[in-house]
């Protein structure tokens, strides 16, 4: 058992006091001085040329203050790759969905912002349009994108091992196509962002963001202006999932009309807005063909996946290599061949999703189902025999530190009752199992490290300073508790300053899992070396060894003595009337081969840590309705140390929520020519508290020896396994497998029936 | 458009404002009285984050008209501590972990206080029926119900029910 004082402890977290008060800012709740309201006119075209902008009339409303087009742009694009640059802030040729950006209004209320967007006249050429990648591929039309013939944006090949020669001597192949359309983040608070000017030329900003330093860099680029000029500020976040980790349009757009009107601007999202015109994730069609030797053991496996990429694709790599990545992580794969695309179509724009791949990763399980099933092996077995074990290299090679995967199954399995339950339920009655395993990181370049800096205050209280950022999973809570934690403190001593670019180092932001393995390192480490100065301090005071002190509750005590103390409080003011620093920084930069590039060369160490996730759910079928019931889900990950169960195990819930429950029973968008036809609340079916199962949640410890403390990650890999566990156990209770996803009721009734009238169906 | 006078108690203090027809409620607490607590994020009547009390029942503020909360008790999230003395309910929120982003909280809050003044020991199915009104993204809403559950109730098995105590 560690002895540790606060990690490892049931914290409750420091930022909820100010969000059940209602005191926390969101950035809608922004009252700056003078401000004005922004609007964004958007194309009600899926694909045309812009022919003519006309501004005069808006412009010449009064209560009017800024009008901007294209025109008014540098006419820099973004796209978070070199070769992904094709995105526009404000569109001057061509729209490519409904919903892009080609003006922007700033005026004294949110009434006449929206009649002078009215009175903003483009004049387009409709040009043919694309909505599906596969209509995308073959289309003989205008590309969405001149460069790119066929709509092609990305084409990802992994291929390692033999991988036909190994279909040629597996005992059992089978070919499976498994499809999903667009799911989407629906955070819960909407877009917004808040923008102003100050006399320096300095632009000062307020948005949800997923980093505050990847929002720096393309606003510094759009305004061709130094990256020191732009001061991205902390606020309060309304939930990410994935969805807020780059630059909006909107971002530019308001920081632009508030340069053009010298006043600050804010706009806020309607709940449509946020829907169509942040990001979505994106619809996939995934193949997977398995080969296995006699025991079950794949020996060869080839992926074909098409992920529909809408108008730019910014972080398509990073998209269609994930899922991807999850499988080579959480399976063992003899040999495998993957070929995945992006494809421009006119829809809506696309990002990393919580539960990036839902047809991809539960069609996996799916067909491993199919698999056992084919050769009398069950669900458990047939992982077991094929998940990942410690001090493997996944097919891409990299190394595998901590593995606890067996234990996560062996755990959720014993505690759903699986081996009880699985092939003796009643009909209509399931059980499923899904295993996955997701990266803490990946290679990020220049902004792959975190480094954070302490200085203590003459009170002995210490402030913080990280670029990490909270989407509202519990970062904040999570560097205060590390520093307390390395200095001897207590959480409330410490205080912390955050995400806000002008006072903090670069951060990789919340991406990829990395904010406790890479920006809680940096704090803990920039911890450990501010201690070591207030040691050497108190060493001399105490007439002892540095080496044989410790520090807890706010003393500095002698290990083997601990009555032999001196308040923190007393070494700091001693080390400053002795000209002493207390201040200390530390960073961390996780050790990836930063050869590896998504598409040029997708092999090599790809981060430190993996974590591993099994997830196991019950539930009823109703054949009449085609209506689920889910009775219990048991969410059980591998985290590497939980620095905090009450942070995890919410992480945990929420994740069944969002990857099972909404992800693989409800949570789909429609689409008519290229419009979203649910972009809202009332049509688009989130879970409710009456919806949701019990959770039993289980956390696993495999420390993995370069984590702070051991930790990983939290949450991610239940999110993704979550999804397999719900395909599984409703494909279970109907006896039929699934592959179309999200399994509603419609999709679930024609299952049954199709089932019924099959000739060799002998049961009821 | 005319401006209309009209009179609220918002948060036990009799408040004068002038509306314009169309404000909702929640733009007046918002913009009017700075009362940001308070959110929107549907504006349409599903999400439940802009819910607040009139005279003790729990209503959407987002749909209800300023003009007809006049001369009625208005309770908003900023209504729920006594000065620093946070409620129970609001203490139960933060020791059981159900707070997450936080967008959600406001709304949750006023309607689990809602249901707690008429039903101060509510079974865990009343709660997740009562709640299905709010919806919240982060939390699976395990949290969210044992918090409710457990204020003023505790529950010896929770290990969140001490904490703080
Ligand atoms: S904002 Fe009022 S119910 Fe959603
Ligand atoms: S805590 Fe984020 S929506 Fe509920």
């Amino acid at each position: 058992m560690s002895d540790y004082t606060i990690i490892g402890k049931r914290m409750p977290r420091i930022d909820s006091r100010a969000k059940v008060m209602g005191k926390a800012k969101f950035t809608a709740d922004l009252k700056l001085p003078g401000m004005l309201v922004g609007k964004i006119k958007r194309s009600p075209y899926a694909h045309a040329r812009i022919l003519n902008i006309d501004t005069s009339k808006a412009e010449a409303l009064p209560g009017v203050k800024s009008v901007v087009t294209g025109k008014d742009t540098e006419g820099v694009k973004w796209g978070v790759f070199s070769y992904t640059r094709d995105q526009q802030f404000i569109q001057m040729e061509k729209v490519r969905y409904i919903g892009d950006e080609v003006a922007g209004v700033a005026a004294v209320d949110e009434e006449t912002a929206l009649e002078a967007l009215d009175l903003i006249e483009v004049e387009y050429e409709e040009l043919p349009a694309v909505f599906e990648s596969m209509e995308a591929l073959a289309s003989q039309t205008e590309p969405i994108h001149e460069d790119f013939p066929n709509n092609i944006n990305v084409h990802i090949n992994i291929e390692t091992g033999e991988v036909d020669e190994n279909f040629k001597r597996a005992h059992y192949v089978r070919e499976d196509t498994f499809v999903a359309p667009e799911d989407s983040y629906f955070m819960a608070e909407p877009y917004a962002v808040a923008a102003r000017f100050d006399y320096d030329g300095c632009l000062e900003i307020w948005c949800p963001n997923g980093g505050p330093h990847m929002k720096s860099k393309p606003l510094s680029n759009a305004f061709k202006i130094p990256l020191h000029q732009v001061k991205v500020r902390k606020i309060t976040i309304g939930g990410a999932f994935g969805g807020r980790s780059e630059i909006c349009p909107a971002d530019y757009i308001c920081a632009l009309l508030a340069k053009k009107a010298d006043k600050p601007v804010k706009i806020e999202f309607t709940r449509e807005e946020n829907s169509i015109a942040t990001r979505q994730g994106h619809a996939m069609i995934t193949t997977h063909k398995t080969g296995v030797d006699k025991d079950g053991r794949v020996l060869a496996r080839e992926t074909t996946c098409y992920l529909d990429g809408g108008a730019y694709i910014s972080t398509g790599p990073i998209a269609v290599s994930v899922p991807f990545l999850s499988m080579e992580q959480v399976y063992r794969m003899e040999s495998v061949r993957y070929n995945g695309y992006s494809i421009y179509t006119n829809k809506p724009i696309r990002g990393m999703i919580r539960t990036h791949g839902r047809c991809f990763a539960a069609g996996l399980d799916t067909q491993l189902d199919m698999i056992a099933e084919h050769l009398g092996i069950d669900p458990v077995e047939m992982r077991l025999r094929n998940v990942r074990k410690p001090g493997e290299h996944t097919n891409t090679k990299s190394k595998v530190g901590s593995c606890a995967m067996d234990e996560t199954i062996h755990k959720a399995v014993e505690r759903s009752g699986f081996k009880d339950k699985w092939g003796k339920l009643p009909p209509f009655h399931g059980i499923g199992i899904g295993t996955n395993a997701v990266q803490v990181g990946f290679p990020m370049g220049i902004r792959g490290g975190s480094q954070s800096f302490i200085k203590f205050n003459e009170d002995g209280e210490a402030t913080v300073m990280s670029g990490v950022v909270d989407n509202g999973q519990g970062n904040d809570n999570m560097l205060v508790q590390i520093a307390a934690e390395e200095l001897g403190l207590l959480p409330e001593d410490i205080h912390l300053v955050s995400a806000d670019t002008e006072t903090t180092s670069s951060d990789p932001g919340s991406y990829s899992q990395v904010s406790t393995f890479v920006g809680g390192q940096a704090v803990q480490i920039a911890a450990a070396n501010c201690r070591k100065k207030l040691f050497e301090v108190a060493a001399k005071v105490l007439k002892v060894k540095a080496d044989t002190l410790a520090a807890k509750n706010r003393l500095i005590f002698v290990k083997d003595n601990p009555e032999k103390s001196i308040p923190i409080k007393k070494v700091v003011r001693i080390s400053l009337t002795n000209f002493n620093s207390v201040n200390a920084e530390g960073g961390y930069w996780p050790k990836v081969d930063m050869k590896r590039e998504w598409v040029s060369n997708p092999y090599g160490q790809m981060c430190e840590a993996f974590s591993f996730g099994t997830t196991i759910v019950e539930v009823k079928v109703d054949p009449d309705t085609g209506q689920v019931e889910v009775l219990n889900a048991t969410a059980c990950q591998d985290v590497g140390k939980a620095l905090n169960p009450l942070v995890l195990e919410g992480q945990f819930e929420g994740a069944i929520a969002m990857g099972g429950q909404g992800g693989m029973l409800t949570e789909y968008h429609e689409w008519k020519d290229g419009r979203c036809l649910n972009p809202t609340m009332l049509d688009y079916k989130l879970p409710l508290a009456c919806d949701m199962p019990n959770i039993d949640t289980i956390i696993v410890e495999s420390i993995e020896p370069k984590g702070p403390y051991g930790a990983k990650e939290a949450g991610m890999s239940i999110a993704m396994s979550a999804a397999q566990g719900y395909s599984a156990a409703v494909s279970n209770a109907i006896g039929v497998y699934m592959d179309s996803f999200p399994l509603t009721p419609d999709k679930i009734l024609a299952a049954i029936k199709e089932k019924k009238s099959r000739p060799q169906n002998k049961e009821s | 458009m005319e401006k209309i006078e009209i009179t609220l108690t918002i948060n036990d203090k009799l408040r004068e404002v002038s509306v314009a027809p169309n404000d909702t409620l929640l733009e007046v607490l918002r913009e009017k009285f700075d009362l940001t607590g308070s959110k929107e994020s549907c504006g349409e009547g599903v999400c439940g984050s802009c819910t607040i009390q009139m005279d003790g029942k729990p209503v959407r503020s987002c749909l209800t008209l300023a003009l007809e909360a006049d001369g009625c008790r208005i309770k908003t999230v900023e209504g729920l501590a006594n000065g620093d003395q946070l409620s129970d309910l609001q203490e139960s929120f933060i020791n059981h972990g159900a707070v997450q982003c936080g967008f959600c909280t406001p709304g949750m809050l006023i309607s689990a206080d809602a249901l707690l003044q008429n039903n101060p020991k509510p079974d865990e199915k009343t709660v997740r029926k009562t709640l299905a009104g709010n919806i919240c993204r982060c939390t699976g809403y395990a949290k969210i119900v044992d918090a409710v559950c457990h204020t003023g109730n505790p529950d010896n098995q929770c290990p969140d029910c001490k904490t703080g105590q």
